[in-house]
């Protein structure tokens, strides 16, 4: 066992947060930008483009790609400073389509994708999720029609995030009806240009004040280079990213606990032995949040599968978020109600916002409870129900 | 950054667990019918093995080791339930190696790594502030002290004491002579299956020689052991939650009921899947703690994040075993019984969530 980064992760650690200092100014617009809840503007892009130059993205790469060759761990010191810095980690490209194109897109499509995602010069809206398809993926009903020389795509997408700014659509589509339980045999995946016609955008805004979007397809046609590896086998290559793709970090909430700690001193708040008692258990939480990430990355390092483990990681991150903004409220009392700008606001409303967009990871990428289901039967090995 | 026992730390560990299997059977159940709380005989054979000696220099009979090692072992003899003063011992050993002088190390280290030399802590004191036998004076040069200390683990096998008391100024600590003179052992009957002593100490004479570090030292020494201790007790817990939890899913596989096996019923499943999360948490953040005392590195905000949430954890997780498991659960005769007993008394050994979170506290500026 060994708890530690290597001296040459130490010396890339200070580089990347050199980086971010020296980039300061861009950052906090960046920051803010993203915390508008409209997504992406001219700051995360550019910032993401600076990262990208670097080949940061996805220093795991091949080279020929865009990478770097770097382990998992580069890539886990990477996330941890964006998301200290700017909040966001990694880009749905770099995390979720890309490594799928990697292994299972044809040589075109990784030379058209892969070093423009590596650069970030382009964004995906990642397309599973439909009214029907939540938690039981396998149940996709948009429809990709093959043709001659085409398919031709009906139906619509809900919670799309990122779509109203992103380039391409990760669209997973129903390429064969099946009326079994094998309902995940028929699912493809899909590269398309959220410019193609008979594709409509509307907004949905959640409760943290995000814009997610509907996402309709009217008779799409898109050509057959936009289907991603073999007709079919999309559900299979969705879990399978699962499996190697799911990294995450707590660097961002051990920020938002030292601005809380530093108000509660400043306040006056810290001799109090409730607060005290909560904010030992909020530390608690993030060092084992910490230590389930590094994990994570140690074990990818290693060629291991972490399937349960970072199906852990995830709820663990999600969880001690919720319990972080719970413990601000209640520190301030009927003042964490109010929203920022309010001269009462405590840190100007931060946590508020906080408390309202948390909500969201502990639905997007996975549920608790289907995580818990993945733990069980994967992890513990406890027959299906 | 690695997460995977080292070879060695494999092979210290899966020793460890194979010789429990065999030479450690049922063994809490055995010593709670019997009055010493320890076997004399398994104590010789992890001697032999080396655990009580693991971390002591080789120039003291041991085999300099690190903390981590060490905390291997105790998982396996928390998932063991080894009952007896080993923690007390082991701890013990270490304030003399770093607070006593060279005369006190030949005395006592050699004999404790040869598992002739059994030591225990005296620290708590019955109803601390109104303990009217409390007394500590001196005599020809000798001191003669008097004070009743309660839960003090293996007193009645313990060869020594490491006793604290307050000297007017501050805290000493005192290496007694168990057979000195004016000391009483009498069981205290616990929740647990572990035997706990109240020990009497009525005017017991100790020789000047015998204050370990110095005489206004004694509460940064004896909070040095009780936050080695913490750490020990965590890795016991890690390695007896880890048993439950074993025994909870294997339990969930076979019991039938509806007509299937209850472990695919989700809410079964989440409930072990809970156990496994706040288990692994427990186990990282105990190995990081000993991994930072092995490169010496202070830990004393992270050893109390492990023994917090072990503390917490170790009651919560046995009582879900117990659920899951159903009447069975409940019988005194399962081991559930057992585990769920002696979770409580490791809950509070060396400090409860609510003591550790307050360090924390302290840990982190409040």
């Amino acid at each position: 066992m060994d708890f530690r980064f290597s001296p040459d992760e130490e010396k890339f650690k200070q580089e990347v947060y050199n980086f971010f200092i020296r980039e300061q100014e861009i950052v906090n617009e960046a920051r803010k930008e993203w915390g508008s809840g409209l997504g992406f503007g001219p700051y995360c892009w550019e910032i993401l483009k600076k990262i990208g130059s670097k080949g940061w993205l996805c220093p795991t790469w091949p080279k020929e790609y865009g990478g770097l060759e770097l382990s998992y761990m580069y890539r886990y010191i990477i996330m941890e400073q964006m998301q200290y810095f700017i909040n966001i980690y990694s880009t749905v490209g770099a995390g979720m389509a890309g490594p799928i194109i990697l292994r299972h897109g044809g040589e075109k499509q990784k030379r058209e994708y892969l070093p423009k995602i590596a650069k970030g010069e382009i964004e995906f809206a990642l397309g599973y999720t439909e009214p029907d398809a939540g938690s039981d993926l396998a149940a996709i009903s948009i429809k990709a029609e093959e043709k001659e020389d085409y398919f031709v795509i009906n139906g619509s997408k809900l919670f799309n995030t990122r779509a109203h700014y992103a380039q391409y659509h990760w669209l997973g589509a129903r390429t064969e009806e099946i009326d079994s339980k094998k309902k995940y045999k028929g699912i493809s995946l899909f590269i398309i240009d959220l410019k193609t016609p008979g594709i409509a955008i509307t907004p949905i805004w959640t409760v943290g004040g995000t814009r997610t979007n509907e996402v309709f397809y009217g008779d799409v046609y898109v050509p057959k280079e936009a289907l991603v590896g073999e007709k079919n086998r999309g559900f299979y290559y969705i879990l399978e990213a699962l499996n190697y793709e799911r990294l995450s970090t707590v660097a961002g909430r051990e920020r938002d606990f030292q601005e809380l700690l530093s108000y509660v001193k400043e306040k006056g708040f810290g001799k109090d032995v409730l607060t005290r008692q909560r904010l030992a258990e909020i530390a608690i939480d993030i060092e084992s949040a910490k230590l389930f990430a590094l994990r994570v990355a140690a074990m990818l390092d290693k060629n291991q599968i972490p399937n349960h483990e970072a199906s852990m990681l995830k709820m663990v991150v999600a969880e001690t978020e919720q319990s972080m903004v719970q413990t601000a409220m209640q520190i301030f009392g009927s003042y964490g109600q109010l929203r920022r700008g309010s001269k009462w606001a405590p840190l100007d409303g931060k946590f508020e916002v906080m408390y309202r967009d948390s909500v969201e990871r502990l639905i997007t990428r996975g549920t608790s409870e289907i995580i818990k289901n993945i733990i069980a039967q994967r992890g513990l090995g406890l027959p299906r129900g | 950054m690695d997460f995977t026992f080292s070879q060695s730390e494999k092979l210290i560990k899966d020793s460890a667990r194979e010789f429990l299997e065999k030479e450690a059977i049922d063994i809490s159940r055995q010593v709670e019918e019997n009055e010493e709380g320890c076997l004399l005989e398994l104590w010789q054979k992890m001697a032999h093995l080396g655990w009580m000696g693991i971390m002591l220099p080789e120039k003291y009979g041991g085999f300099a080791g690190n903390f981590l090692e060490l905390i291997l072992i105790l998982e396996e003899t928390g998932r063991a339930l080894v009952p007896g003063p080993l923690i007390a011992t082991v701890c013990s050993g270490l304030s003399i190696l770093k607070y006593g002088n060279e005369g006190q190390r030949k005395e006592f280290l050699p004999r404790i790594a040869e598992g002739k030399l059994i030591l225990s802590t005296a620290f708590i004191e019955a109803g601390s502030t109104t303990d009217k036998n409390r007394k500590i004076s001196l005599n020809n040069g000798d001191y003669i002290l008097s004070g009743t200390r309660l839960f003090v683990h293996g007193a009645r096998v313990a060869d020594w004491f490491i006793y604290k008391t307050e000297n007017g100024k501050g805290k000493t600590l005192f290496l007694i002579d168990a057979k000195s003179h004016g000391i009483k052992c009498s069981v205290l009957e616990s929740i647990a299956p572990d035997r706990i002593y109240e020990v009497v100490f009525d005017k017991v004479k100790v020789p000047k020689k015998n204050i370990l570090g110095k005489r206004e030292n004694g509460s940064r020494v004896a909070r040095e052991i009780e936050e080695w201790g913490a750490l020990c007790e965590s890795a016991f817990i890690l390695g007896f939650l880890q048993r439950v939890l074993d025994i909870t899913v294997k339990h969930a596989k076979r019991r039938e009921q509806f007509g299937r096996p209850i472990g695919s019923f989700q809410a079964i499943q989440h409930q072990c899947a809970d156990m496994a999360t706040e288990i692994d948490k427990v186990k990282f953040l105990t190995y990081q703690a000993a991994w930072k005392l092995s490169e010496q590195v202070p830990a004393t905000k992270e050893i109390s994040m492990a023994k917090a949430r072990a503390s917490d954890i170790s009651r919560s997780i046995c009582l879900l075993g117990i659920k899951i498991h159903g009447g069975i659960g409940l019988s005194e005769e399962h081991d559930m019984a057992l585990y769920f007993r002696r979770a409580k008394m490791s809950e509070i050994a060396f400090g409860d969530g609510d003591f550790h979170r307050e360090i924390i506290a302290q840990q982190l500026g409040l």
